[in-house]
C-alpha cells in the first residue's frame, strides 16, 4: 500500500509545474547560469584591468626619477600615459572626476634622497572604486623599487646575499586534495542542504495542505489503509523529491565545471575529478538521505496542521534560513569535526563531507554524526505520525 | 446495515477556537448520544440544519473521526475496534469531495481499486460497467482538472462505488450541483438501494429527502430530535408542509 500510495504520488507530483520547477529545472540551471555570468564577467574585468590603458598624473619636476622610470616599463605590463601637473589640487580633481586613473606625488628633494641613499618618498593616490588602480600601481612601483635596490647595493659593493641572513622556506605537506576539501569543501554540502530543503518544500506543502485544500484527503482517508502508511507514501516522495533536486544542483555545478570549462587548472580539475568517485557519492548519500528525511519530518507537521497553501508557505520559507544558515558553517575553514560538531544537526553534516572531500574521514565522528540525524529523523517522522493521525489537524 | 448507539463525539477547542466561538468551554460537544439504525436496501436520511452533527456523524461512521464513546457497526463490523475492516464496505461521497486534478479518471479509479484491494479481473469489470453506466468513456483519459463539474461528479460516483460496498455513504452530496449534475446523485442512490446496499445521505433540504429516503432522522445541535420512517413523519406531521414540519420540530426544541 505504501508504494501504491508512494507511486501515484509521485505521478501527481511529476505533472506539477509549480513543483518540477523548483525540483528540477532550477536546481540544473542555476549554477551553469551564475558561473557562466560571473565567469565571463570576472574574467573580462580582469582582461579589461590589466590591458586597460590609463592615464597617470604626476607632480614632480620635469624628468624626475618617477617619470622616468615608469616610462621605461614596458607596455605590455600596462599602457599607460603620464600627465604633469603643477599642483596637487588640480591632479586630484582630474582623479576624482575620473579623467586620471593615478596620480602621484614626487617630492622636489626627490632626488637628494636618492643620492643620500635614505628612503625616497613617493605618494600615490588612487580612487579605491575604481577597482585594479592599486594594484597597477603596486606592480609599477615592484619593478621600480627592485631596480633602485640592485643600483644600491651594486653602488655600496654589497653582495645581495649577504644582507640576506636567514631564507626560510614554508613547505605545505597538505595534499590539494586536502586544501580544496577544507577550503572549498563547504559548498557542496551546502549546495545539497539548501536545494534539499527547497526540493522538499513544495511537495510536502502540495501532498499535505494542498490535500487538504482540494478536499481530497477526506476520501483517502475512508479507504482500508492505515494512517501511517498513507503518511509514509507521501514522505517518500517529499525526501525524493528533495534528494533529487540537490542531485540536480549538484549535476548543474558539475555540467559548470565539465562542459562550461570555469575551473581553467588543469590540475585542480584531475582533484576534482578524483573526489567524485562512487565511493564518495554513495558516502554522501548516506549522509544526506538522513538530513533529508528529517527535513521532511519537520515541514510535514506544518503542511498538516496549515488550512491552506499559503499559510504553509508562509511558515516554513523563514524555517529555511533557520534550516541552511547552519550549513554556512562549512565556509569557514577553522571549524572542523569534533565530538561536539558531531552532535550538532546540519553543521554535522557540513563539516563530515567536507573531511570527505579531504580524505581526512574519521570514522568514530562521521558514524556519531549519521547517528544523531538518523534519532532526528526519526523523531520529525514520529512528530509527522502524531500531527498526521490527530483527526482536525487532517480534515478542515 | 449501520447500527449506531449511543455515539458522542466531543472536539477539544483550542485558545484560538475558543476566541472564534465566544466561549469559554474547553471542548464542544458536537454530537450527543445518538442511536439510529440504516437497514440494507433503504435509503436513511439524517436531516438538520447547518451546523447540526450531520457530518461530524458521517465521519464517525466512516472512521475519520473516532468517537469520544457509544459503539458503530457497519455490515456487522465494530468500526471503532476495526476500522480498515469496516471501511472496506464503506463507499463514502461528499459534495465537498475534491478530485485529484492532475490524474486522469482512469488513474485515479485504478488507484483507488488499488487502496480498496479490488481485484485486476473484478476491477475491470467494474469498470467497464459504471463507466458505461455513467457515460465516462468519452473522458477517461482527460486530466481531471480539465472536465466539467457533471463529468467530475460521474467520476467521483465511479470512485465511491469501485469496490461495490456493502454500505454509501453520502455526506450532502448534491451541495453546490445544479439540478442535472445533482440528479447523475439521485440516480445513484436509487440505484443503491436496489441493489440492497445500506445508503445513508445527509441534507438540510427537506424537498431531496423526501424524493429519495425510507427512513430519517432529524438531528439538532448534536441531538436526534425525530427518528422513523418517512410514512412516520408524514402521518404525525403538524405543520402544512414537510418543511414546515421540520422547521417546527427544530424550533419546538430550541423552546424546550
Amino acid at each position: 500500500m505504501i508504494f501504491t500510495i508512494f507511486k501515484k504520488e509521485l505521478k501527481d507530483t511529476l505533472r506539477d509545474r509549480r513543483t518540477l520547477m523548483m525540483m528540477l529545472v532550477i536546481p540544473v540551471l542555476i549554477f551553469p547560469i551564475i558561473m557562466n555570468v560571473f565567469v565571463s564577467i570576472s574574467s573580462s574585468y580582469q582582461k579589461e584591468a590589466a590591458t586597460k590603458k590609463i592615464k597617470i598624473g604626476m607632480v614632480g619636476a620635469k624628468d624626475n626619477f618617477l617619470y622616468r622610470e615608469l616610462n621605461a616599463i614596458p607596455a605590455n605590463l600596462g599602457s599607460k600615459e603620464i600627465i604633469l601637473y603643477k599642483d596637487t589640487v588640480a591632479m586630484l580633481a582630474d582623479l576624482k572626476n575620473d579623467s586620471l586613473q593615478l596620480a602621484s606625488y614626487v617630492r622636489a628633494d626627490f632626488d637628494q634622497y636618492m643620492d643620500s641613499m635614505k628612503p625616497a618618498p613617493i605618494v600615490f593616490y588612487h580612487n579605491a572604486t575604481d577597482m585594479g588602480m592599486q594594484e597597477r600601481a603596486e606592480g609599477y612601483m615592484k619593478i621600480i623599487e627592485e631596480k633602485a635596490k640592485q643600483a644600491r647595493y651594486k653602488k655600496l659593493g654589497i653582495d645581495e646575499q649577504k644582507v640576506q641572513p636567514i631564507v626560510t622556506e614554508y613547505k605545505n605537506i597538505a595534499s590539494d586534495k586536502e586544501m580544496i576539501g577544507k577550503l572549498a569543501g563547504g559548498m557542496l554540502p551546502y549546495i545539497f542542504i539548501a536545494f534539499g530543503f527547497i526540493g522538499c518544500m513544495y511537495p510536502a506543502i502540495d501532498l499535505f495542505t494542498g490535500e487538504k485544500e482540494r478536499g481530497t484527503i477526506e476520501t483517502l482517508l475512508t479507504t482500508p489503509v492505515a494512517r501511517w502508511q498513507i503518511l509514509f507514501g507521501k514522505m517518500g516522495v517529499v525526501v525524493l523529491s528533495g534528494l533529487t533536486a540537490a542531485t540536480a544542483a549538484l549535476f548543474g555545478l558539475f555540467m559548470s565545471i565539465e562542459v562550461l570549462d570555469v575551473v581553467d587548472n588543469k590540475e585542480i580539475l584531475e582533484i576534482i575529478h578524483s573526489i567524485l568517485s562512487v565511493k564518495f557519492i554513495l558516502m554522501l548519500y548516506s549522509l544526506l538521505i538522513p538530513l533529508t528525511v528529517f527535513f521532511a519530518g519537520v515541514m510535514i507537521p506544518i503542511a498538516v496542521y496549515a488550512k491552506s497553501f499559503k499559510e504553509a508557505q508562509s511558515i516554513i520559507t523563514p524555517l529555511n534560513i533557520v534550516m541552511v544558515l547552519p550549513a554556512m558553517v562549512g565556509f569557514f575553514p577553522g571549524i572542523e569535526l569534533n565530538t561536539v560538531t558531531a552532535c550538532i544537526p546540519v553543521v554535522n553534516i557540513v563539516l563530515a563531507t567536507k573531511e570527505l572531500i579531504a580524505g581526512t574521514l574519521e570514522f568514530g565522528l562521521v558514524a556519531l554524526s549519521f547517528s544523531v540525524m538518523l534519532t532526528l529523523a526519526v523523531v520529525a517522522v514520529i512528530v509527522s505520525y502524531k500531527r498526521f493521525d490527530k483527526e482536525t489537524n487532517v480534515v478542515m | 446495515m449501520i447500527e449506531v448507539t449511543n455515539l458522542k463525539k466531543e472536539f477539544i477547542l483550542s485558545r484560538q477556537q475558543q476566541k472564534e466561538l465566544n466561549t469559554k468551554d474547553k471542548t464542544a460537544l458536537a454530537v450527543d448520544s445518538i442511536s439510529f439504525r440504516c437497514e440494507p436496501g433503504r435509503v436513511f436520511s439524517l436531516l438538520g440544519p447547518n451546523g447540526a452533527g450531520k457530518t461530524t456523524t458521517l465521519r464517525m461512521l466512516s472512521t475519520i473521526f473516532k468517537p469520544t464513546s457509544g459503539s458503530i457497526k457497519i455490515a456487522g463490523i465494530d468500526a471503532i475496534a476495526d476500522p480498515q475492516e469496516a471501511r472496506k464496505k464503506i463507499g463514502f461521497l461528499t459534495g465537498s469531495t475534491g478530485l485529484y486534478a492532475r490524474l486522469t479518471p482512469n488513474e485515479l479509479i485504478q488507484y483507488f481499486g488499488d487502496l480498496y484491494g479490488v481485484s485486476k479481473s473484478d476491477l475491470k469489470e467494474r469498470k467497464e460497467r459504471l463507466y458505461h453506466l455513467l457515460d465516462m468513456n468519452e473522458f477517461q483519459n482527460k486530466r481531471i482538472g480539465k472536465l466539467s463539474t457533471g463529468m467530475k461528479q460521474k467520476v467521483s460516483i465511479c470512485r465511491t462505488m469501485i469496490h461495490d460496498p456493502e454500505v454509501v455513504v453520502f455526506d450532502e452530496p448534491t451541495s453546490g450541483l445544479d439540478v442535472i449534475t445533482a440528479e447523475n446523485i439521485i440516480t445513484l442512490i436509487r440505484d443503491c438501494k436496489t441493489q440492497g446496499k445500506t445508503v445513508i445521505f445527509s441534507s438540510h433540504i427537506m424537498s431531496e429527502v423526501d424524493l429519495l429516503c425510507d427512513d430519517m432522522a432529524i438531528i439538532h445541535k448534536g441531538k436526534i430530535l425525530f427518528e422513523g420512517t418517512m410514512q412516520d413523519f408524514r402521518s404525525n406531521m403538524q405543520a402544512d408542509n414537510l418543511t414546515a414540519e421540520f422547521i417546527r420540530i427544530v424550533h419546538a426544541s430550541q423552546n424546550a
